[in-house]
C-alpha cells in the first residue's frame, strides 16, 4: 500500500465503491429476474434496482409520534458503513491491498451489524410488529451465527492463515476448498441466506404476518439505504464463498503478463460471485418460510453439529497430511 | 424433488406472461361488454328499463318508425342508458323481445360518475 | 414476557378481507382470541325484500365474487322448488357444470393463498397460472371470469354449443396432469408438511360440537357433503365420491381441497360428454305461493343455507343466508389457542374465509364497546317499541 493515489482509486472507483454500487444493483437485478424467470413470470429490466434506489431517495420520510427519528436517519448510514468496509478485506482483483492478518474476523464482525441495526430499529419503532420482527432478526441471528463461523474458519485452521487474501494464495498452490471440505461450504451457504435474510429465513420480515417486522417504519431515503446494505450484503457475503471456497479471483496457474492475470482473476471473480447467486436465488424459490422454533431445531441440531463435525475432520486431516 | 426440476425447466423457456397491450388474448363470443342499442329494432316496450337490477336504463322521447313481425309501429320512446352503473349481467339483452339491445364484445370502461349518460 | 394484545386487522397484509382478531400473545403462543366480523355489512337481505324474482338473481350473486354461482343457484333452486316447477335436464347438467368449475377455480386460488401465506410463493404463481385454464373455460362458456349470470328461475339463460364443449374438453387433460402434480407436491414437499403438519388441530368430536362444515369438517373425517345426502342439480347421475381425511389440521384441509379439484374435474367431464338435449327453461310465474323453505346447497367452502320465505307476492319476503365462514370462525377461535402467532394466518386461511359472505348482522354498543348479535324477533320489537330501539 504505497501509492496514496492507487489507494484512492482501489477504495472509491474499480473496485472499491463505485463498483461495489453498480454490481450490487446487478446481482439484486440477476436475482430477482432468475426467480421470475423459474416461476415463469418476465421479471424486472434491467435498471430496476437502480429505478428503486432513485425513486425511494425521494419519498416523504414518515416519523411515527414518539419515535427518535435521529437513530433512525443514522442507523442504517451505520449499517451501509459497515458492510462497505467489509467489501474492502475481500480479495477481487489479486490481493486485497489492505490485508491483514485477522481480517476474516473483522470482515465477519462487520457483516453481523446489519442485524443488529434492525433489531434496533425494530426496537426503537414503539410498535408491537416491529418488536417482534426485530426479537426474531436476534434469535436468528444467534441460532445461524456458530455454525457459520465455523464454517468460515475451516478454511483458515487448513490454511493455516487468518487472513482472506492468503487463504486465497493457499487455494491456488493446493486445492479449492470446496472439494476438501464440503460440509462447511454447504453450511456456509445455508448462513449466508439466513444472514441476508432471505426465504427460507425471512422469519424477521414475515410479510404475511407481522406486517414488515422491522421494516415497517422505515420510509423514503432510509429505506433506500437499507435496501442497498442488503444488496452490497449480498454482494460481501457471496464474494466471501468464493474466496474461501472456490479459489477467489487466482487460477491455478501463473499468466504472464501479469495484467492478463488480473483481469481473468476479475471475471472468475464475476463468474464465481453469480454462481453463489444461482444458488441462492434458487433456495430462495425452491421454499417456503419457516418458523422460528423450527429454526431452533434445524440450527442446532443439525446444522451445528454438522459444523463441529466438519471442524473435527479438518484437524484430523491437518495431522495427518497437510502438516505431517 | 419436483419443484426443483420445474424450476429449471421453466428457467429455459418462455414465461407464459401475455404482454398486454403489445399482446392480446382473442375475446370470446359469449364475452359480456358493452351495452349497445340498434336503434332501427327497438319497438319502445320498456322491458329492459323494467328489468335492469341497477336502474341504469330510463326510456326517454324518441319517436321512429319502427318495423316488428312485419307491421310498421310507431315508437315512442327509446332506452338511454347510465353506462357506469350497468353492471353487465345481460337481463336486458335476455328479455328484449327484438334483440335491439345486446352486450357487445368491446370493454365497458370506468368512470367516476354513475349518472352520467353515455349510450 | 406479560401479555400483549395484537391488532391483526382489519388492514393487515395476512388477510384478504376484513376481520380483526384481536390476539393476545405471551411471546409467540396465543393465550386468547376476541374476534370481530361485519366490517362490510352492506344490506343485502333487506335489498332482496324490493326486487321481483327477475332482478333480485343479479343481486343473489354479488353476495360474494369466489362463489357467485353458488348464492344464485341456490336462492333459484329455492324458489323453483316453492314454484313447484321442474327445470329441464339440460339446464340441470349446465348447471352442474358451472358450478364444479366453480369450485376448482375456488379450490386452486386457495391452494396459491395458503401458499403465499407462508411465504411459498412460487406454488402461489404456479397454481395462478393453471387456474387461468379454469377462468378461460368459464369465460367462454358465461361471457365474465366471475359473477357468471346463468341462472333464471326457471332454468339457465345461456346454451353450450358443441365448439364450446369440444374446447373445455380438450383443457382438462393438461390441467389434470398439473393437479396430479400438486397432489405430490402436498404430500412431498418438505416446507409445506412443515409448516402445515400438527398447526390448527380439531378433532372429530370438536368439529361436531363447534359446528364446521365443509373441507373443514371433512378434513376432521366427518362424512358430510349436501351433494350427496341432500342431492340436488346433477349430482345424483353422475358417479363421483365424497373426499375425506383423518388429520383434521391444517395438512388434512389441504389434501382435502386438492382431492376435490380431482373430483370436480372427473364431474366436469362427464357432464360435458353426457350434456342431455333439450330446452334450457321453462316459463316460470310471476308469482311464488305462501311458503318457507331451506335451500341447501355445497359452496366451495361448506354448507350454504338460504332460508326463503315468501308471501305470495313477486318478491321474497325474507331471506337469510348462512354462509359457510361464518360457521367455520369458532373453530378457528378454539383452535387458536396455544398455538404460535406465527400460525395465525395459515389457520385463518385453511378454513378459507370469504368474508363478504360472511357479513349479516352486528350489533355495536357504543357505551360499553362490546358487540353481539341479535334475533329478527327481537330487533323488530325493538324497532316497535316507544324508544324506538335505543339503548
Amino acid at each position: 500500500m504505497t501509492d496514496p493515489v492507487f489507494g484512492l482509486i482501489y477504495i472509491f472507483i474499480f473496485p472499491g465503491f463505485l463498483f461495489l454500487f453498480a454490481y450490487a444493483l446487478v446481482l439484486a437485478f440477476l436475482d430477482r429476474k432468475i426467480a421470475a424467470r423459474m416461476q415463469q413470470r418476465v421479471g424486472p429490466p434491467f435498471f430496476q434496482p437502480f429505478a428503486d434506489f432513485i425513486k425511494m431517495l425521494g419519498k416523504e420520510v414518515i416519523d411515527p409520534a414518539g419515535v427518535d427519528s435521529g437513530i433512525f436517519d443514522v442507523a442504517p448510514l451505520v449499517a451501509l458503513a459497515a458492510v462497505m468496509t467489509a467489501y474492502l478485506y475481500v480479495p477481487i482483483v489479486g490481493n486485497s491491498p489492505l490485508a491483514f492478518q485477522g481480517d476474516l474476523v473483522v470482515v465477519l464482525y462487520l457483516m453481523s451489524l446489519p442485524t443488529l441495526v434492525l433489531f434496533l430499529l425494530g426496537w426503537l419503532s414503539r410498535n408491537i410488529f416491529s418488536a417482534i420482527g426485530g426479537i426474531r432478526s436476534v434469535t436468528q441471528l444467534f441460532i445461524y451465527e456458530v455454525p457459520f463461523f465455523l464454517a468460515l474458519l475451516t478454511p483458515a485452521l487448513m490454511a493455516g492463515t487468518w487472513s482472506i487474501s492468503e487463504i486465497v494464495v493457499w487455494q491456488q498452490k493446493n486445492m479449492w476448498f470446496v472439494f476438501l471440505q464440503p460440509i462447511s461450504f454447504i453450511i456456509a451457504l445455508i448462513g449466508l441466506q439466513a444472514k441476508l435474510e432471505r426465504t427460507p429465513f425471512d422469519i424477521p420480515e414475515a410479510e404475511t404476518e407481522i406486517v414488515a417486522g422491522p421494516w415497517t417504519e422505515l420510509t423514503g431515503r432510509r429505506l433506500a439505504i437499507m435496501d442497498l446494505t442488503i444488496d452490497v450484503s449480498l454482494v460481501v457475503g457471496s464474494a466471501l464463498v468464493a474466496a474461501l471456497f472456490l479459489g477467489g479471483p487466482m487460477i491455478p496457474w501463473a499468466v504472464t503478463p501479469a495484467w492478463l492475470e488480473g483481469v481473468i482473476g476479475f471475471f472468475l471473480f464475476l463468474a464465481k460471485t453469480l454462481a453463489v447467486l444461482l444458488v441462492l436465488s434458487s433456495i430462495e424459490v425452491a421454499t417456503g418460510r419457516i418458523r422460528i422454533d423450527q429454526l431452533n431445531d434445524i440450527g442446532w441440531k443439525y446444522l451445528a453439529g454438522a459444523s463441529i463435525v466438519q471442524v473435527g475432520i479438518v484437524l484430523v486431516m491437518n495431522y495427518l497430511w497437510v502438516y505431517a | 424433488m419436483s419443484v426443483l426440476r420445474e424450476m429449471f425447466e421453466n428457467l429455459l423457456s418462455r414465461p407464459i406472461t401475455i404482454l398486454y397491450p403489445k399482446e392480446k388474448v382473442p375475446i370470446p363470443a359469449a364475452f359480456r361488454g358493452r351495452v349497445a342499442i340498434i336503434d332501427e329494432k327497438c319497438i319502445g316496450c320498456s322491458k329492459c328499463s323494467l328489468v335492469c337490477p341497477a336502474q341504469a336504463i330510463t326510456m326517454i322521447e324518441g319517436q321512429r318508425e319502427v318495423e316488428f313481425r312485419g307491421k310498421n309501429l310507431a315508437r315512442k320512446k327509446r332506452p338511454q342508458i347510465k353506462l357506469f352503473k350497468c353492471i353487465r349481467c345481460g337481463l336486458c339483452e335476455r328479455h328484449c323481445p327484438t334483440e335491439a339491445i345486446y352486450l357487445s364484445n368491446e370493454l365497458s370502461g370506468s368512470g367516476t360518475d354513475p349518472e352520467v349518460i353515455m349510450v | 414476557m406479560p401479555e400483549v394484545v395484537v391488532s391483526i386487522g382489519p388492514h393487515h397484509p395476512a388477510l384478504k378481507e376484513p376481520v380483526n382478531f384481536k390476539v393476545v400473545v405471551d411471546g409467540e403462543k396465543i393465550v386468547r382470541l376476541e374476534l370481530d366480523l361485519s366490517y362490510n355489512h352492506r344490506g343485502i337481505e333487506k335489498a332482496a325484500e324490493q326486487r321481483d324474482f327477475i332482478r333480485v338473481l343479479p343481486l343473489m350473486e354479488r353476495v360474494c365474487g369466489i362463489c357467485s354461482h353458488s348464492h344464485s343457484t341456490a336462492f333459484a333452486k329455492g324458489i323453483e322448488e316453492l314454484m313447484q316447477i321442474e327445470i329441464p335436464q339440460r339446464a340441470q347438467y349446465i348447471r352442474t357444470i358451472i358450478a364444479e368449475l366453480e369450485r376448482m377455480h375456488s379450490h386452486l386460488l386457495w391452494l396459491g393463498v395458503a401458499a403465499h401465506v407462508i411465504g411459498f410463493n412460487t406454488l402461489f404463481m404456479w397454481t395462478w397460472r393453471d387456474r387461468e385454464a379454469v377462468q378461460d373455460t368459464v369465460e367462454e362458456m358465461s361471457g365474465n371470469r366471475v359473477h357468471y349470470a346463468m341462472n333464471e328461475v326457471g332454468g339457465v339463460r345461456r346454451d353450450l354449443t358443441a365448439a364450446q364443449v369440444t374446447t373445455a374438453l380438450e383443457r382438462l387433460p393438461n390441467l389434470e396432469e398439473r393437479i396430479k402434480k400438486y397432489v405430490d407436491m402436498v404430500n412431498t414437499e418438505e416446507t409445506m408438511l412443515i409448516r402445515f403438519r400438527g398447526v390448527g388441530k380439531i378433532s372429530r368430536e370438536e368439529a361436531l360440537r363447534y359446528g364446521t362444515v365443509g373441507p373443514t369438517a371433512r378434513a376432521s373425517g366427518i362424512d358430510y357433503d349436501i351433494r350427496r345426502d341432500d342431492p340436488y342439480l346433477a349430482y345424483a347421475d353422475v358417479p363421483w365420491n365424497v373426499v375425506t381425511d383423518t388429520n383434521g389440521d391444517v395438512y388434512g384441509r389441504t389434501r382435502v381441497r386438492i382431492w376435490e379439484v380431482q373430483e370436480s374435474l372427473k364431474i366436469v367431464r362427464y357432464c360435458l360428454e353426457n350434456l342431455p338435449e333439450g330446452p334450457i327453461h321453462v316459463p316460470a310465474p310471476k308469482n311464488a305461493p305462501k311458503g318457507e323453505i331451506l335451500s341447501r346447497y355445497e359452496a366451495p367452502r361448506g354448507e350454504l343455507v338460504h332460508f326463503i320465505r315468501t308471501n305470495g307476492t313477486d318478491k321474497v319476503e325474507r331471506v337469510d343466508i348462512r354462509t359457510p365462514t361464518l360457521a367455520n370462525w369458532t373453530s378457528v377461535a378454539m383452535c387458536l389457542v396455544n398455538q404460535n402467532l406465527a400460525d395465525i394466518p395459515v389457520i385463518v386461511a385453511a378454513i378459507d374465509p370469504c368474508l363478504s359472505c360472511t357479513s349479516r348482522i352486528t350489533l355495536l354498543d357504543i357505551h360499553t364497546k362490546k358487540t353481539g348479535v341479535m334475533s329478527l324477533d327481537e330487533l323488530i320489537r325493538r324497532n316497535r317499541s316507544r324508544d324506538h330501539g335505543q339503548v
